[in-house]
């Protein structure tokens, strides 16, 4: 792979970043969003404390190829899991969600089983999950 | 294939994607034309205008009208890494909520003119969905965005208070081509200074070919009556285009310019797969080769 496609590995991909729930905590999400940019990403941002609803509609109507949740507040299980069935609902099963915030490691196995594609936490460098994001949607 | 309808949002949202996305060869052999049923209205102006916050409380007056409303915002792709940030739809909030209203975000691409690449296509399939309205925020360069006019029918260009340095430069340009000059956060200061400054340049200009002149609104998104006001001016303004019964030559303008904006684009597909070794060649020979290869897209494009 060339240099240049490895850096704009997402390159024509549309991806929605999200903050739903309550926390009012969105400096990962931003950094996120410009590292997503920086591979050549389309990225949309909701801004903060949105409903699960509201983002699988934003999901949809700007047609992107993935979703991803920022959670910081704990209440990752039941954010995850109406944004999921908020996206099945509207005939976007197929889109994907990424979830990155604070998420206990017990608590993957069971986000995963929820259709989460992918958990990342702050301690991840940034480029590893930028790679691990473009991989999953190649 | 089926023209998707507004209310199919997921069949919407993949047809604009791929018609964003696709070659001239593609844009062709899936052209549906339009009928120019829906009214067009393009937004323009500085950064910092407040555009996208305007657009949000003008869409919920404009709601008060018959038909569904879309808004297509346009942000500057990346020309380092070709990504965006596509972030007009933050201050559009409360209307994505709103099922009479559909938001899609564009990344400007190949485009340098303020527009997005295939946006005309992208256009009419907003058309065929049957919207009423179709409202384009363009990326906000100020200066180079006169290729609006063939997309829209009005064209409003929001200025904020301190623009009043910029008219100069904009005198020859988008000023000339806008229909309504929209002076925004008209509670701030400097408002009334601008809006002076902007009626002194327009009668210097004298009347337009057009016959239409071109009213100065003052808005704050926190004055309703305001934004009323700009909602009937917009009103106005396409009232005296049916009333002028030009909507046929526009219509022609449109598809010129239509077809302009696919060579335009068609010469960058092929310059994208021009290899170093002809960008060499003597600049008649690689104009040649160019001009060759624009008619080339049967398939193979």
């Amino acid at each position: 792979m060339s240099e240049q496609a490895k850096t704009h590995a997402l390159k024509g991909k549309r991806i929605l970043i999200a903050k739903p729930g309550l926390d009012g905590h969105d400096v990962g999400a931003k950094v996120i969003a410009l590292a997503l940019r920086d591979a050549g990403a389309e990225v949309i941002y909701t801004g903060l404390r949105k409903t699960p609803d509201y983002i699988a509609r934003i999901a949809v109507d700007e047609d992107v190829d993935a979703v991803g949740l920022s959670v910081l507040s704990g209440s990752h299980r039941d954010l995850v899991q109406q944004t999921r069935e908020s996206l099945d609902a509207i005939e976007a099963a197929d889109i994907p969600i990424f979830l990155g915030g604070t998420i206990p490691a017990e608590d993957w196995p069971d986000l995963f089983a929820l259709g989460v594609k992918k958990i990342y936490t702050s301690e991840m460098p940034l480029a590893d999950v930028v790679a691990s994001i473009a991989e999953t949607l190649k | 294939m089926n023209a998707p309808q507004k209310t199919d949002r997921r069949a919407l949202g993949r047809a604009l994607s791929r018609t964003a996305n696709a070659s001239v060869a593609d844009v062709l052999a899936s052209a549906q034309g339009a009928s120019g049923a829906c009214r067009r209205i393009g937004v323009t102006g500085p950064p910092g205008a407040g555009k996208s916050s305007l657009i949000a409380a003008l869409v919920r007056q404009r709601l008060a009208r018959d038909g569904d409303i879309a808004i297509l915002a346009i942000d500057p792709t990346s020309p380092v890494s070709g990504g965006a940030i596509l972030g007009d739809r933050i201050r559009m909030e409360d209307l994505a909520q709103n099922a009479r209203v559909y938001i899609r975000s564009l990344a400007s691409r190949r485009s340098h003119d303020g527009l997005a690449d295939n946006l005309p296509d992208m256009l009419e399939i907003i058309e065929n969905a049957g919207f009423a309205e179709a409202i384009l925020e363009t990326v906000g360069v100020g200066q180079v965005e006169y290729a609006v006019r063939h997309v829209v029918d009005t064209i409003l260009l929001v200025m904020p208070p301190g623009a009043g340095d910029q008219i100069q430069a904009m005198k020859g340009g988008i000023l000339e081509t806008a229909d309504i000059l929209v002076v925004n956060k008209a509670d701030q200061p400097g408002a009334q200074q601008l809006a002076s400054e902007l009626a002194g340049v327009m009668k210097l200009r004298g009347e337009a070919p057009s016959g239409w002149a071109p009213p100065i609104v003052k808005t704050s998104i926190r004055d309703s009556a305001s934004v009323a006001a700009l909602a009937e001016e917009i009103d106005r303004h396409q009232a005296w285009l049916a009333e002028r019964a030009g909507a046929k030559g526009r219509l022609e303008a449109r598809r010129a310019q239509h077809v302009a904006s696919l060579v335009a684009r068609r010469v960058a597909e092929v310059l994208e797969r021009t290899s170093p070794e002809d960008l060499r060649r003597p600049l008649a020979g690689l104009y040649e080769s160019v001009i060759r290869h624009l008619a080339v897209f049967n398939g193979a494009a």
